[in-house]
Protein backbone atom coordinates (compact mmCIF):
# COMPACT_ATOMS: atom_id res chain seq x y z
CA UNK A 1 0.00 0.00 0.00
CA UNK A 2 1.38 3.38 -0.93
CA UNK A 3 1.73 6.27 1.47
CA UNK A 4 -1.33 8.46 1.99
CA UNK A 5 -1.21 11.62 -0.08
CA UNK A 6 -2.43 13.87 2.73
CA UNK A 7 0.74 13.14 4.72
CA UNK A 8 3.03 14.49 2.04
CA UNK A 9 6.42 12.98 1.24
CA UNK A 10 8.55 11.87 4.16
CA UNK A 11 11.85 13.63 4.69
CA UNK A 12 13.90 13.97 7.84
CA UNK A 13 13.55 17.54 9.04
CA UNK A 14 17.20 18.05 9.86
CA UNK A 15 18.05 17.06 6.31
CA UNK A 16 15.70 19.65 4.89
CA UNK A 17 17.20 22.33 7.11
CA UNK A 18 20.73 21.36 6.14
CA UNK A 19 19.91 21.40 2.45
CA UNK A 20 18.35 24.83 2.71
CA UNK A 21 21.37 26.14 4.61
CA UNK A 22 23.73 24.68 2.03
CA UNK A 23 21.80 26.19 -0.83
CA UNK A 24 21.71 29.57 0.88
CA UNK A 25 25.47 29.51 1.47
CA UNK A 26 26.12 28.81 -2.24
CA UNK A 27 29.12 26.66 -1.38
CA UNK A 28 30.14 23.66 -3.41
CA UNK A 29 29.91 20.97 -0.78
CA UNK A 30 28.81 17.41 -0.31
CA UNK A 31 26.21 16.94 2.40
CA UNK A 32 26.85 13.63 4.09
CA UNK A 33 23.63 11.94 5.12
CA UNK A 34 22.63 8.70 6.72
CA UNK A 35 18.94 9.21 5.99
CA UNK A 36 18.43 6.81 3.12
CA UNK A 37 14.71 6.80 3.85
CA UNK A 38 14.15 10.45 3.01
CA UNK A 39 12.31 11.35 -0.17
CA UNK A 40 14.13 13.55 -2.67
CA UNK A 41 12.27 16.85 -2.86
CA UNK A 42 12.38 19.52 -5.58
CA UNK A 43 14.31 21.74 -3.13
CA UNK A 44 17.26 19.32 -3.38
CA UNK A 45 17.78 19.67 -7.13
CA UNK A 46 21.32 20.76 -7.91
CA UNK A 47 22.75 19.74 -4.53
CA UNK A 48 25.14 16.85 -4.01
CA UNK A 49 24.61 14.47 -1.12
CA UNK A 50 26.93 11.78 0.13
CA UNK A 51 24.54 8.95 0.95
CA UNK A 52 25.87 6.35 3.36
CA UNK A 53 25.56 2.75 2.23
CA UNK A 54 27.02 1.14 5.32
CA UNK A 55 30.60 1.50 4.09
CA UNK A 56 30.99 4.70 2.13
CA UNK A 57 29.27 7.96 1.36
CA UNK A 58 28.44 7.72 -2.34
CA UNK A 59 27.89 11.08 -4.06
CA UNK A 60 24.34 11.59 -5.31
CA UNK A 61 23.94 14.56 -7.63
CA UNK A 62 20.25 15.36 -7.46
CA UNK A 63 18.43 16.20 -10.68
CA UNK A 64 14.78 16.63 -11.53
CA UNK A 65 14.34 13.01 -12.59
CA UNK A 66 15.14 11.83 -9.07
CA UNK A 67 12.38 13.76 -7.31
CA UNK A 68 10.04 11.40 -5.49
CA UNK A 69 12.60 8.64 -5.11
CA UNK A 70 14.39 7.84 -1.86
CA UNK A 71 18.05 8.69 -1.35
CA UNK A 72 18.85 5.08 -0.60
CA UNK A 73 17.88 4.01 -4.10
CA UNK A 74 21.01 5.68 -5.46
CA UNK A 75 23.49 4.25 -2.99
CA UNK A 76 23.41 0.46 -3.21
CA UNK A 77 24.38 -1.50 -0.13
CA UNK A 78 25.41 -4.69 -1.90
CA UNK A 79 28.65 -5.36 -3.70
CA UNK A 80 28.42 -4.34 -7.33
CA UNK A 81 30.27 -6.70 -9.65
CA UNK A 82 31.05 -4.19 -12.36
CA UNK A 83 29.77 -1.96 -15.09
CA UNK A 84 29.64 -3.06 -18.70
CA UNK A 85 32.88 -3.24 -20.62
CA UNK A 86 32.12 -0.41 -23.01
CA UNK A 87 30.30 1.84 -20.55
CA UNK A 88 31.12 5.51 -20.74
CA UNK A 89 30.93 8.25 -18.13
CA UNK A 90 30.06 11.82 -18.96
CA UNK A 91 31.67 14.47 -16.81
CA UNK A 92 28.91 16.51 -15.19
CA UNK B 1 45.12 5.83 -24.85
CA UNK B 2 46.15 2.78 -22.87
CA UNK B 3 47.38 -0.14 -24.95
CA UNK B 4 45.32 -2.88 -23.42
CA UNK B 5 42.50 -5.29 -24.06
CA UNK B 6 39.00 -4.95 -22.70
CA UNK B 7 37.04 -7.98 -21.50
CA UNK B 8 33.83 -7.97 -23.51
CA UNK B 9 32.28 -11.31 -22.71
CA UNK B 10 32.65 -14.90 -21.60
CA UNK B 11 31.63 -18.06 -23.42
CA UNK B 12 29.33 -20.16 -21.29
CA UNK B 13 27.92 -23.65 -21.45
CA UNK B 14 27.03 -25.49 -24.66
CA UNK B 15 23.50 -25.29 -25.97
CA UNK B 16 22.24 -28.38 -27.75
CA UNK B 17 24.36 -30.72 -29.85
CA UNK B 18 25.11 -28.53 -32.85
CA UNK B 19 27.89 -26.43 -31.38
CA UNK B 20 25.87 -23.49 -30.13
CA UNK B 21 27.02 -21.81 -26.96
CA UNK B 22 25.67 -19.47 -24.34
CA UNK B 23 27.67 -16.26 -24.33
CA UNK B 24 27.63 -13.74 -21.50
CA UNK B 25 28.05 -10.31 -23.05
CA UNK B 26 29.46 -7.46 -20.96
CA UNK B 27 28.63 -4.73 -23.45
CA UNK B 28 26.00 -2.13 -22.60
CA UNK B 29 23.84 -3.57 -25.37
CA UNK B 30 24.45 -7.33 -25.21
CA UNK B 31 23.78 -7.77 -28.92
CA UNK B 32 26.58 -5.32 -29.73
CA UNK B 33 29.23 -7.91 -28.87
CA UNK B 34 29.00 -9.49 -32.31
CA UNK B 35 29.52 -6.07 -33.89
CA UNK B 36 33.05 -5.81 -32.53
CA UNK B 37 34.21 -8.33 -35.12
CA UNK B 38 37.10 -10.54 -34.16
CA UNK B 39 37.38 -11.30 -30.45
CA UNK B 40 40.48 -12.77 -28.82
CA UNK B 41 41.06 -14.93 -25.80
CA UNK B 42 44.05 -14.97 -23.43
CA UNK B 43 45.90 -17.45 -25.66
CA UNK B 44 45.55 -15.33 -28.77
CA UNK B 45 42.89 -17.47 -30.41
CA UNK B 46 40.51 -15.40 -32.51
CA UNK B 47 36.76 -15.85 -32.72
CA UNK B 48 33.72 -14.33 -34.34
CA UNK B 49 30.22 -14.97 -33.18
CA UNK B 50 26.74 -14.71 -34.62
CA UNK B 51 23.75 -14.54 -32.31
CA UNK B 52 21.24 -17.32 -32.82
CA UNK B 53 18.85 -16.44 -30.04
CA UNK B 54 18.66 -14.96 -26.60
CA UNK B 55 22.24 -15.17 -25.34
CA UNK B 56 23.04 -18.10 -27.64
CA UNK B 57 25.61 -17.77 -30.38
CA UNK B 58 27.33 -19.72 -33.10
CA UNK B 59 31.08 -19.30 -32.80
CA UNK B 60 33.69 -19.56 -35.50
CA UNK B 61 37.38 -19.78 -34.70
CA UNK B 62 39.49 -17.73 -37.10
CA UNK B 63 42.72 -19.63 -37.70
CA UNK B 64 45.58 -18.83 -40.03
CA UNK B 65 44.74 -21.93 -42.08
CA UNK B 66 41.05 -21.09 -42.34
CA UNK B 67 37.92 -20.63 -40.34
CA UNK B 68 36.66 -23.48 -38.17
CA UNK B 69 33.08 -23.39 -36.98
CA UNK B 70 32.22 -25.00 -33.67
CA UNK B 71 30.06 -27.82 -34.95
CA UNK B 72 29.37 -30.20 -32.09
CA UNK B 73 28.79 -30.23 -28.38
CA UNK B 74 32.26 -31.55 -27.47
CA UNK B 75 33.99 -28.75 -29.35
CA UNK B 76 31.59 -26.26 -27.77
CA UNK B 77 32.25 -27.58 -24.27
CA UNK B 78 35.98 -27.08 -24.80
CA UNK B 79 35.36 -23.34 -25.17
CA UNK B 80 33.36 -22.92 -21.99
CA UNK B 81 34.76 -20.16 -19.75
CA UNK B 82 36.80 -18.65 -22.57
CA UNK B 83 37.09 -14.93 -22.04
CA UNK B 84 36.63 -12.73 -25.07
CA UNK B 85 38.61 -9.50 -25.43
CA UNK B 86 38.91 -6.69 -27.91
CA UNK B 87 41.76 -4.19 -28.13
CA UNK B 88 40.95 -0.92 -26.42
CA UNK B 89 41.46 0.81 -29.78
CA UNK B 90 38.51 -1.14 -31.21
CA UNK B 91 36.03 0.76 -29.05
CA UNK B 92 34.43 3.72 -30.85
CA UNK B 93 35.65 7.17 -29.91
CA UNK B 94 33.83 8.72 -26.98
CA UNK B 95 32.11 12.07 -27.27
CA UNK B 96 33.55 15.24 -25.88
CA UNK B 97 33.77 15.17 -22.08
CA UNK B 98 32.81 11.50 -22.14
CA UNK B 99 35.21 8.77 -21.08
CA UNK B 100 35.23 5.02 -21.01
CA UNK B 101 35.24 3.70 -17.48
CA UNK B 102 38.07 1.40 -18.50
CA UNK B 103 40.16 4.48 -19.30
CA UNK B 104 39.43 6.22 -16.02
CA UNK B 105 40.32 3.31 -13.77
CA UNK B 106 43.98 3.41 -12.84
CA UNK B 107 44.56 7.08 -13.58
CA UNK B 108 46.83 8.93 -11.16
CA UNK B 109 44.94 11.54 -9.14
CA UNK B 110 46.84 14.72 -8.43
CA UNK B 111 45.98 17.81 -6.46
CA UNK B 112 46.21 21.19 -8.17
CA UNK B 113 49.77 21.64 -6.88
CA UNK B 114 50.87 18.33 -8.42
CA UNK B 115 50.82 16.30 -5.22
CA UNK B 116 49.84 12.70 -5.93
CA UNK B 117 46.70 11.82 -3.98
CA UNK B 118 46.22 8.27 -5.19
CA UNK B 119 44.78 6.32 -8.08
CA UNK B 120 41.27 5.89 -9.42
CA UNK B 121 40.22 2.47 -8.17
CA UNK B 122 36.48 2.36 -8.86
CA UNK B 123 34.04 4.36 -10.95
CA UNK B 124 30.59 4.43 -9.35
CA UNK B 125 27.49 5.11 -11.40
CA UNK B 126 24.18 4.09 -9.90
CA UNK B 127 21.93 6.57 -11.66
CA UNK B 128 22.84 9.65 -9.64
CA UNK B 129 25.89 10.86 -11.53
CA UNK B 130 29.28 9.31 -11.92
CA UNK B 131 31.74 9.42 -9.03
CA UNK B 132 35.35 8.37 -8.72
CA UNK B 133 36.79 6.43 -5.82
CA UNK B 134 40.42 7.32 -5.29
CA UNK B 135 42.59 5.11 -3.15
CA UNK B 136 45.83 6.44 -1.68
CA UNK B 137 48.81 4.28 -2.53
CA UNK B 138 49.86 4.20 1.11
CA UNK B 139 46.44 2.97 2.21
CA UNK B 140 43.88 4.84 4.24
CA UNK B 141 40.24 5.60 3.63
CA UNK B 142 39.23 6.14 0.01
CA UNK B 143 38.32 9.55 -1.32
CA UNK B 144 35.06 9.54 -3.28
CA UNK B 145 34.23 12.60 -5.31
CA UNK B 146 31.67 13.38 -8.01
CA UNK B 147 32.93 13.27 -11.58
CA UNK B 148 32.18 16.88 -12.40
CA UNK B 149 34.19 19.59 -14.10
CA UNK B 150 34.42 21.37 -10.77
CA UNK B 151 35.72 18.42 -8.75
CA UNK B 152 37.81 16.95 -11.58
CA UNK B 153 38.90 19.92 -13.69
CA UNK B 154 41.52 18.03 -15.71
CA UNK B 155 41.22 14.57 -17.26
CA UNK B 156 44.38 13.63 -19.13
CA UNK B 157 43.92 10.07 -20.38
CA UNK B 158 47.07 10.15 -22.50
CA UNK B 159 49.08 11.44 -19.56
CA UNK B 160 47.51 8.91 -17.21
CA UNK B 161 46.36 11.49 -14.70
CA UNK B 162 43.47 13.57 -13.44
CA UNK B 163 43.62 16.73 -11.38
CA UNK B 164 41.14 16.84 -8.55
CA UNK B 165 39.67 19.57 -6.42
CA UNK B 166 37.67 17.71 -3.77
CA UNK B 167 34.60 19.59 -2.58
CA UNK B 168 34.13 20.31 1.10
CA UNK B 169 31.92 17.93 3.03
CA UNK B 170 29.44 18.64 5.76
CA UNK B 171 27.33 16.21 7.73
CA UNK B 172 23.58 16.37 8.25
CA UNK B 173 23.01 14.56 11.52
CA UNK B 174 19.85 14.40 13.59
CA UNK B 175 21.74 15.22 16.79
CA UNK B 176 23.02 18.48 15.41
CA UNK B 177 19.76 19.78 14.00
CA UNK B 178 17.03 18.51 16.27
CA UNK B 179 13.73 16.77 15.71
CA UNK B 180 12.44 14.97 12.67
CA UNK B 181 9.55 16.11 10.51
Amino acid sequence: MSRSVWKGPFVDGYLLNKAEASRASGRNEIIRIWSRRSTILPQFIGLTFGVYNGHKFLPVQVNENMVGHKFGEFSPTRTFTGHSADKKAKRG
Amino acid sequence: MPDERILMGVIGRPHGVRGLLHVQSYTADPAALAGYGVLEDERGRRFTLAWQGDGIARIVERRADGDVAVADREAAAALTNTRLYVPRAALPAADEDEYYLADLIGLRAEAADGTVVGRVAIVHDYGAGTSLEIVAEGGGPPLILPFTARAVPVVDIAGGRIVIDPPATTAAEPESEGAQA
